[in-house]
């Protein structure tokens, strides 16, 4: 009772809240030391906010360019990694199936790194996704694929060493699980880590950060000019020295985070251009490549003439014109590319020419032999080197990104912190004259 | 290889199924390889009986112009069609790489027939549910791949007269107390696309569940991969795989009949005459019993008499 008693005069007495605070405001806009306070009041929040927003913004943009380089790039080459290891190791079985008797050393040792490689690139790429979803799923099928295709092609070899022909069927079994199941998942994984990586440019550039800090900016350089141009007028005084000091301040800190974010734009389009997107269209080229030989192989073994595997290879071969857009500027690798795919392609029809007149002995000593193998690791060398060199430059460019984010993440809320003594001094001394 | 492929990606366009393991009791349209062999409503026929030779067998190297056995001279190789993992028929021998066997040698010696040079002989492995087509689209001369003569088969292309009697039988573990294919109901038996086994699986009463695999080594890779229980075949392809596995065993008695012929293009009767002329001779002459003795006398015991040949 007594509670409510003393609560009802309070409540009926005074109005909600907001609205107290609006006429009071509306008070000190009527006198002249109130209207100062409110000045004071606005530039410094407006000061925290930019410098807090500044902090952030460098922040994020690190985080993501970080992020990008760190994590979303080396999936895609981990994915790629993956994807045409094991084209490779379908290639090496079905050659190694193909030379008959003993296999050769070589061509095991290339299939034991292709698994080995293909294996490594699959745990780090586990740890660069997130536990569930689409990318976790292809990795997980693809670890339990390999495992199951490396115990196929064991078993093949065990056979095959024994002189029984199951062995030609464990092989095509494995081949089968390899193309129809091991190289779709590491597609999907490839075309993942692909949208990841468009996704981490865009975290990178923050945009939507950037913006709201180059508003602030804005607002802050304005705010205090006006306060600095009222004050002028209203005293004899020209210039208040804090107050001109602060705006310094705050260009100073527009010009810092401009610099820093240009910079770090131009490197992210840069490693963008000239880093992820030809990484990408080379990695592909190689896998179409390497799958183009596979289906050689596969040819011969299948020992049945031309058919769906040599169909497959024109298919594959019309495709590698090395032209895309995305290349430009690459001539000198792409156009040494071009000569060695043709002289390739050429050896190759000599094979399917053999093949299909009944010489399939020849074919087999053809597609296998020097020349042939020579012609094509040429190829795959080519666009190794420009993968190579085009890896470099993304590198480069995303450690040039990062260079000052870190800086500014610190140097934006001091800065701020700086005007915002500035301003408080500067009104200050205004406000002494009131007293 | 190739073939497992082709008919894999057949299979998984036509049902969306990412396992190999097609069960095609239910739905026989899911391998299109197998529609040949799903169309019964064949006539009525003597399968075993094929086309007379005429005359003597020409001098190897001397075809009569104008017939296709000239036309194979002139190529200078005579096309087969056979596959490449039935061990004992036509299997590629691993150490050296030449696919070899009984079926190979009637290739041969058809080959010597023409040539004179039983190497002139190309050897086309092809998808074990194609086997017709190539032969009626002109993609081989010739199909020997332990190809029972039927009805069905006769009316797409021609058949040599018998070269080999086979009957189906089945394989299982080795410490399996099955002894028939009926013990088998619910149970999976594996056979190639497109062959007579496949359908016979299908049609034995008690309900074993037919798996495809694109070929006979594929059916012993599932047997041993534990994803069958069990392969069903012509009695002689099983004894190709017993032998590469010891702890197998082929059980029961024969539950069909299974005469094997020559594929030969319908286009061709000079070339199936003249094929019936060479296994004439041969069952004459004693090749036949040695090339049964030299692949399958170890495994299937002492040669038989050759099958008769019967002519319409």
């Amino acid at each position: 009772m007594t509670t409510a008693l003393a609560e009802r005069p309070t409540s009926a007495a005074t109005p909600p809240r907001s609205t107290a605070v609006l006429r009071r405001i509306a008070e000190m806009r009527r006198t002249s030391p109130g209207r100062l306070r409110l000045m004071l009041a606005v530039l410094l929040v407006l000061a925290a906010l930019t410098g807090t927003v500044a902090g952030l913004t460098a922040r994020a943009a690190a985080t993501g360019t970080a992020d990008l380089g760190g994590r979303a790039q080396p999936l895609l080459t981990e994915a790629e990694t993956i994807y045409s290891r094991l084209a490779d190791a379908d290639t090496t079985a079905a050659q190694a199936f193909l030379s008959g008797g003993q296999e050769p050393v070589v061509l095991t040792a290339r299939y034991e790194e292709d698994l080995s490689v293909a294996a490594t690139a699959l745990t780090s790429a586990a740890r660069r996704t997130p536990e569930k979803g689409p990318a976790a799923d292809a990795i997980r099928a693809l670890s339990a694929g390999l495992a199951r295709y490396n115990a196929l092609v064991a078993t093949a070899r065990a056979d095959n060493r024994q002189g029984l022909p199951v062995g030609a069927s464990y092989l095509a079994t494995a081949s089968e699980l390899n193309r129809e199941t091991l190289q779709p998942q590491a597609q999907v994984l490839f075309q993942i880590a692909e949208q990841e990586v468009d996704a981490g440019y865009d975290d990178a550039r923050s945009s939507w950060w950037l913006s709201l800090l180059l508003a602030l900016l804005l607002i802050l350089v304005t705010a205090l000019l006006w306060v600095q141009g009222r004050l002028s007028s209203a005293t004899r005084r020209t210039f208040n020295v804090p107050l001109v000091a602060a705006t310094a301040v705050t260009v100073v800190l527009a010009l810092a985070a401009g610099v820093v974010f240009a910079t770090q734009r131009d490197a992210l389009d840069d490693a963008d251009r000239n880093g992820s997107t030809p990484v990408t269209t080379l990695a592909e080229l190689r896998i179409m490549a390497l799958r183009e030989r596979a289906a050689e192989a596969l040819t011969l073994a299948g020992r049945a003439g031309s058919g769906a595997d040599e169909e497959r290879f024109t298919a594959i071969s019309d495709q590698l014109v090395f032209d895309d857009p995305s290349l430009d500027g690459l001539e000198a690798y792409t156009d040494e590319a071009r000569s060695q795919h043709e002289a390739y392609v050429a050896l190759h029809e000599k094979v399917r020419e053999l093949d299909d007149t009944g010489r399939y002995d020849e074919a087999v000593a053809l597609a296998l032999g020097t020349e042939t193998t020579g012609a094509f690791e040429a190829l795959t060398g080519t666009l190794d080197q420009a993968l190579t060199e085009r890896k470099a430059v993304f590198d480069d460019d995303i450690h040039r990104a990062g260079r000052g984010l870190g800086v500014l993440t610190v140097l934006g809320p001091l800065l701020a912190l700086l005007i915002c003594l500035l301003v408080g001094a500067g009104i200050r001394a205004r406000l002494e004259e009131y007293r | 290889m190739r073939r497992a492929a082709g008919v894999l990606t057949a299979l998984l366009l036509l049902t969306g199924c990412t396992t190999v393991e097609e069960p095609v009791t239910e739905k026989p349209s899911a391998a299109p390889e197998a529609a040949e062999e799903t169309t019964t409503a064949a006539p009525d026929c003597d399968a075993r009986a094929s086309l007379r030779p005429t005359g003597s067998l020409p001098a190897a190297g001397r075809m009569p112009a104008g017939s296709y056995m000239e036309e194979i001279r002139k190529r200078g190789r005579l096309i087969l069609g056979t596959s490449q993992d039935s061990l004992l028929f036509s299997s590629r021998n691993p150490f050296t790489g030449a696919v070899e066997g009984f079926d190979v040698d009637m290739g041969r010696q058809i080959a010597a027939a023409i040539f004179g040079d039983p190497d002139k002989l190309q050897i086309k492995v092809i998808p074990h549910g194609d086997r017709t087509k190539v032969v009626a689209d002109g993609q081989v001369d010739l199909v020997i791949n332990t190809m029972t003569a039927n009805c069905a088969r006769w009316q797409e292309v021609d058949f040599s007269t018998v070269y080999l009697e086979a009957g189906q039988k089945l394989l299982v573990a080795k410490d399996s107390t099955v002894r028939g294919i009926d013990e088998l109901g619910g149970r999976k038996v594996c056979a190639a696309v497109g062959s007579t086994s496949l359908r016979n699986i299908a049609a034995v009463s008690t309900g074993p569940i037919a798996v495809a695999r694109p070929g006979w080594g594929q059916c012993l890779v599932a047997f041993q991969l534990g994803e069958v229980d069990a392969v069903s075949t012509d009695d002689t392809v099983l004894a190709g795989l017993v032998a590469q596995d010891p702890y197998t065993k082929v059980v029961g008695d024969r539950f069909t009949e299974e005469p094997y012929g020559i594929a030969i293009s319908k286009n061709h009767p000079d070339l199936t005459r003249f094929v019936n002329a060479v296994l004439e001779r041969d069952r004459e002459n004693g090749t036949w019993t040695r090339i049964y003795e030299k692949w399958l006398g170890e495994d299937l015991g002492a040669a038989p008499q050759p099958p008769a040949a019967r002519y319409r």
